[in-house]
């Protein structure tokens, strides 16, 4: 299917694609974390595209940050030193994890580009005076935005943009809607790439390639083949080899609790009150990152709810080598969830090792498991 | 006045003697299981061979990973300062030294006088030294001294991403597997290697002319490969894996 | 004639805090005989208004430092990694969250507490660490959320501490069930700000040619700031401490016979392998006579009014060393080399802490840049010995102390 087509192909050229927008005379602003306020950034006239590394060789970045850092940050920050990232414009770093917290200050002692922001929210999500400080922070970067756009950014601006990141998430809900009624209906690698293009392309593009995609699935025949319905866990996954070695082993990804998954686009921003207050509060309650923090057991609960809803046949863990918040949670997330008698996998990836060969073992054992 | 150094490294030991300034002779031997074992004998055969008896010599500095078990030395010093010394006396010009021995390489930089101004080593992995080099060598049943000639014959040199020894040798197994060119291998396994060192000489920013030392230094493919990553051309003296010892005996003149 | 020098530089306050570090355990251990509540609570957390409300503060990580100095974190390690939870992880947490499982460490593990008290001003992994124990203890957790200042110390970030401080307080009168006493937080604030006002002036003694003490005995008497900081006991302390380096430096009497080179020392000490990296620089003449990390416990004096503790609290503890930008740690490293005179920097590139460990790089360029002085950096790990590797730092030490003397010469 072309649109589909179209995904692929921009979430396999991100330099591309920044290309494109660049020749559209738009600025763009880059970020890591699924926290960071894209409507803000779009309803300024920027371009909110998501960074991931390119796996590129480690060589520049060997300078600034030592091997026992994870791959996405050690990966991103050796692409701008390389100059692969020379279409950004600026970048935002809401405060996530202690190595972004880092790599916000290397990157800022670089000043490689004209724009720079740290957007610190808060760790705690779950009190008013973290929701008080969530929405000054929030009023703060709008005010950098502004003072970069050298225009000011109406709630009218500010609601229009809400309105279409609603929109793309409404979609991509119910293309994984589709998928986990009707596991199979669409590549496991498909879905990767419609949602890292999602975070990528120009909004609107992707807003109007959507509707379409979501149209020709529910006119696709169900699929008859009998699969093991499986929830994926982690931060970045940016490897849609996983979701094919997945399938040939007989298993499809019906759900996921992805930093560049589910838990980027889940949540509805409310449309009748204060936009600010609004994006505030989607930040504020939708399913939470495990460097967040709003109850001992949320995640855990989460997990089970996610993986029930979906039902899920088994929960396979893919965490980054050297990711801390996600590596605390493992051992009671797998516990919650072998409570509910549901077995899981755990993955250990990093982008300097592809070892398909090990991965598919994996994956068939575990398919045959299950 | 003869001074004598002594380099005892993981897999060779190396001796040297100085005499007025001019260098009298090497010696090199596998170390072996017992490193005091192996600086007595070094130090007798370089005796022998340059027929100079033992209490001809003045003074006595060691280094290498063994220098505290030559116990008849009057100093041990350490083969940053020994390689450094080593290559300044070889070439004044020198103001860089790349060593890969045999666990662990290092980058050194030397200031106009000759001496250390900063210094870099290898992490705890292999993944940049001779004793890299020798599983893989032996992973793909080549001679360890055939490996140079082989890489440089080379068509298409194949990427290994991983940093370390054992995954690298995962990478290599699959390779073979894949019926992939011997050649293209190897010169593979010197890019990867290279890669490693090359980041230690940006560490300290290292500057020409640059001096490779170390047994590595024998391995054309090697040398070539980090000609390749540095962007410079290395500067190979037959003395190069003597160079330590020829350090710490001029280091001994000046105790 | 060796034995009395030795004898003369062992510093006699040493006894004294080993006898009022084992009374502090034993009260933390009897607590629940004597009908006192235990907080466990960060290293960087606020501990005043604990000890207001006589609650007995107990710190996880001096525990790990504990276990470090011990040589018993090996094992809690491996019994963290057998429980899932990865061995890239901080050693602290990973020895902590094994100990309370098996009841190790050198004192069988910690009395169990009845809150929990986070505050992330130091690193996102307490944040983890607590949520893991307050699962594990079902004990209720409050967060003391301090945002990281990059490069300022904007209003927003005031406002939102602050007023964390007023729930805080409300937090432990309702799992005491008491009332917070004004009075008494004014009087332990006092009491805390003296205690870092004589630890600073403790820490300045070692600017002295030749030091009184080093780095390693600053990690040593540490612990009385961190642990007792608010009360009487500290201030008595450190008074004498002081007293004691003040006549050393009148008797001349230095840590390091012979002291020749001065040295700085950044991050976290490696806790199980201090005497031998104390020995080998002592050998080579050269005195770590400063640290960044021991400095931690007194740098917000410039953020604190005696007179308002209280309030001063949220800008206190939002900025310390670690919690600041990179450009900022470099700064003050720079002000320290050269209040030190130091004549080189020793960088503990430690696996356990990213927040400490990560700039280090960028940190040792803009030192090399400015003063010229060599900067070693020695990667290990702060309470796992398998991420030490002995023979290596060894060459790495000596060389870099071959090249300080060189300078000198």
């Amino acid at each position: 299917m072309k649109e589909i087509t179209i995904f692929h192909d921009a979430a396999k050229d991100l330099p591309g694609v920044a290309a494109r927008i660049k020749a559209g005379q738009k600025k763009i602003i880059g970020f890591l974390c699924s926290y960071a306020p894209e409507e803000l950034i779009y309803a300024a006239g920027f371009h909110p595209m998501r960074l991931f590394s390119s796996k590129s060789e480690i060589v520049l970045a060997e300078q600034h940050l030592q091997a026992y850092c994870c791959s996405l940050v050690r990966g991103v920050l050796e692409d701008s030193l390389s100059g692969r990232l020379d279409f950004l414009d600026g970048t935002v770093f809401p405060n996530t994890c202690d190595t972004i917290q880092r790599l916000s200050d290397i990157w800022r002692m670089n000043g490689r580009y004209e724009f720079f922001a740290d957007v610190i929210l808060p760790a705690k999500l779950n009190t008013q005076s973290a929701r008080t400080y969530m929405t000054e922070v929030l009023t703060g970067f709008k005010k950098d935005l502004e003072t970069a756009a050298g225009k000011e950014i109406t709630d009218v601006d500010l609601q229009e943009s809400i309105r279409k990141f609603n929109l793309i998430r409404k979609n991509l809900s119910k293309i994984y809607a589709l998928q986990s009624q009707n596991p199979g209906i669409i590549k496991g690698a498909d879905l990767y790439a419609i949602v890292k293009g999602s975070m990528v392309m120009d909004r609107d593009e992707v807003l109007d390639l959507l509707p379409a995609i979501v149209a020709n699935l529910e006119r696709r025949d169900i699929p008859q083949k009998s699969v093991k319905r499986i929830v994926v866990s982690g931060s970045i996954c940016d490897s849609p080899d996983i979701y094919t070695a997945l399938e040939a082993a007989g298993g499809v990804v019906v759900g996921d609790d992805l930093c560049t998954g589910q838990r980027w686009f889940e949540g509805e921003i409310l449309a009748d009150i204060n936009p600010i207050t609004a994006i505030a509060s989607r930040l504020l309650d939708r399913v939470i990152c495990p460097a967040k923090h709003s109850s001992p057991t949320a995640r855990g609960e989460n997990m089970v709810s996610l993986a029930k809803k979906n039902k899920a046949d088994g929960v396979i863990f893919m965490l980054l080598k050297f990711c801390d918040p996600h590596a605390f949670d493992y051992p009671y997330l797998k516990e919650f969830l072998e409570r509910e008698g549901i077995k899981t996998l755990l993955i250990e990836m990093d982008d300097q090792q592809q070892n398909s060969g090990q991965l598919a073992t994996r994956f068939e054992t575990f398919i045959h498991m299950i | 006045m003869i001074y004598a150094g002594i380099d005892i490294g993981s897999i060779t030991a190396k001796a040297a003697l100085i005499k007025d300034n001019q260098l009298m002779g090497t010696h090199v031997i596998l170390t072996g299981y017992d490193p005091i074992n192996a600086g007595i004998k070094v130090f007798e055969a370089l005796l022998k061979k340059t027929q100079v008896l033992k209490k001809d010599i003045t003074a006595i500095v060691s280094t290498g990973y063994g220098r505290a078990s030559v116990k008849f030395a009057d100093k041990a010093m350490t083969e940053i300062i020994c390689h450094g010394t080593g290559a300044y006396f070889i070439n004044p010009e020198i103001r860089g030294i790349i060593d890969v021995g045999g666990q662990d390489s290092k980058a050194i930089l030397l200031n106009a006088s000759g001496q250390v101004e900063n210094f870099a080593m290898n992490d705890k992995c292999a993944a940049g030294t001779g004793r890299f080099l020798e599983v893989m060598a032996n992973a793909l049943e080549v001679e360890l001294n055939q490996l140079g000639d082989a890489s440089l014959n080379a068509d298409k040199p194949l990427k290994i991403s991983s940093i370390c020894t054992v995954f690298a040798e995962s990478e290599v197994i699959s390779m073979i597997a894949g019926q992939e060119k011997r050649e293209n291998i190897i010169a593979g396994i010197h890019d990867s290697a290279a890669a490693r060192v090359a980041i230690l000489a940006s560490k300290i920013k290292i500057k020409e002319p640059v001096m490779m030392t170390g047994g590595v230094a024998k391995n054309k493919g090697m040398v070539a490969a980090l000609e390749n990553r540095l962007g410079f051309k290395l500067i190979v003296e037959r003395s190069a894996q003597e160079n330590g010892a020829i350090g710490a005996a001029v280091l001994a003149s000046k105790l | 004639m060796s034995d009395k020098l030795s004898e003369k530089r062992k510093i006699k306050s040493a006894k004294k805090m080993r006898d009022i570090m084992t009374t502090y355990y034993i009260d933390a251990m009897t607590a629940g005989q004597n009908n006192k509540q235990v907080a466990w609570i960060t290293s960087g957390g606020p501990v005043e208004p604990l000890v207001a409300m006589d609650i007995i503060p107990v710190y996880p990580e001096n525990h790990g430092a504990m276990i470090g100095a011990s040589k018993m974190g090996e094992d809690l390690c491996i019994k963290a990694e057998d429980l899932g939870y990865s061995s890239d992880l901080c050693s602290y947490a990973r020895a902590d969250i094994a100990c309370a499982i098996v009841k190790g460490g050198p004192l069988g593990g910690l009395p169990k507490p009845d809150m929990l008290i986070c505050c992330n001003n130091i690193c996102g992994t307490v944040l983890k660490w607590y949520e893991v124990q307050a699962r594990y203890y079902n004990v209720p957790l409050f967060i003391l959320d301090t945002p990281i200042c990059h490069t300022r110390y904007p209003p927003e970030i005031a406002t939102y501490v602050r007023t964390q401080i007023d729930e805080y307080i409300v937090f432990l009168e309702t799992i005491t069930k008491r009332k917070f006493d004004y009075h008494k937080m004014a009087q332990v604030g006092k009491l805390a700000y003296e205690a870092q006002l004589l630890w600073q002036k403790v820490l300045n003694t070692t600017a002295q040619k030749p030091s009184p003490m080093s780095a390693f005995d600053a990690f040593f008497f540490l612990a009385l700031i961190v642990t007792l900081r608010g009360t009487q006991t500290a201030v008595d302390f450190y008074r004498e401490l002081l007293e004691e380096m003040e006549q050393r430096i009148k008797d001349g009497i230095s840590m390091v016979p012979d002291e020749k080179y001065r040295l700085l020392w950044d991050n976290l000490p490696v806790w199980y392998r201090l005497k031998w990296l104390s020995e080998k620089f002592s050998d080579h003449n050269a005195c770590l006579v400063a640290d960044t990390y021991t400095s931690a416990w007194c740098g917000a004096i410039k953020y604190t009014d005696e007179n308002n503790f209280l309030d001063s609290i949220a800008e206190a503890y939002t900025r310390i060393y670690l919690n600041i930008g990179v450009d900022q740690m470099a700064d003050q490293v720079l002000d320290m080399i050269k209040f030190y005179d130091a004549d080189g920097l020793v960088m503990h590139s430690n696996r356990s802490c990213k927040p400490y460990s990560f700039g280090q790089m960028d940190i040792m360029r803009i030192v090399r840049e400015k003063t010229n002085i060599p900067v070693l950096m020695i990667e290990a790990d702060m309470v796992d010995p398998r991420n030490f590797s002995q023979s290596q730092i060894e060459t790495r030490i000596d060389a870099f102390m071959e090249i300080i003397k060189q300078k000198r010469l």
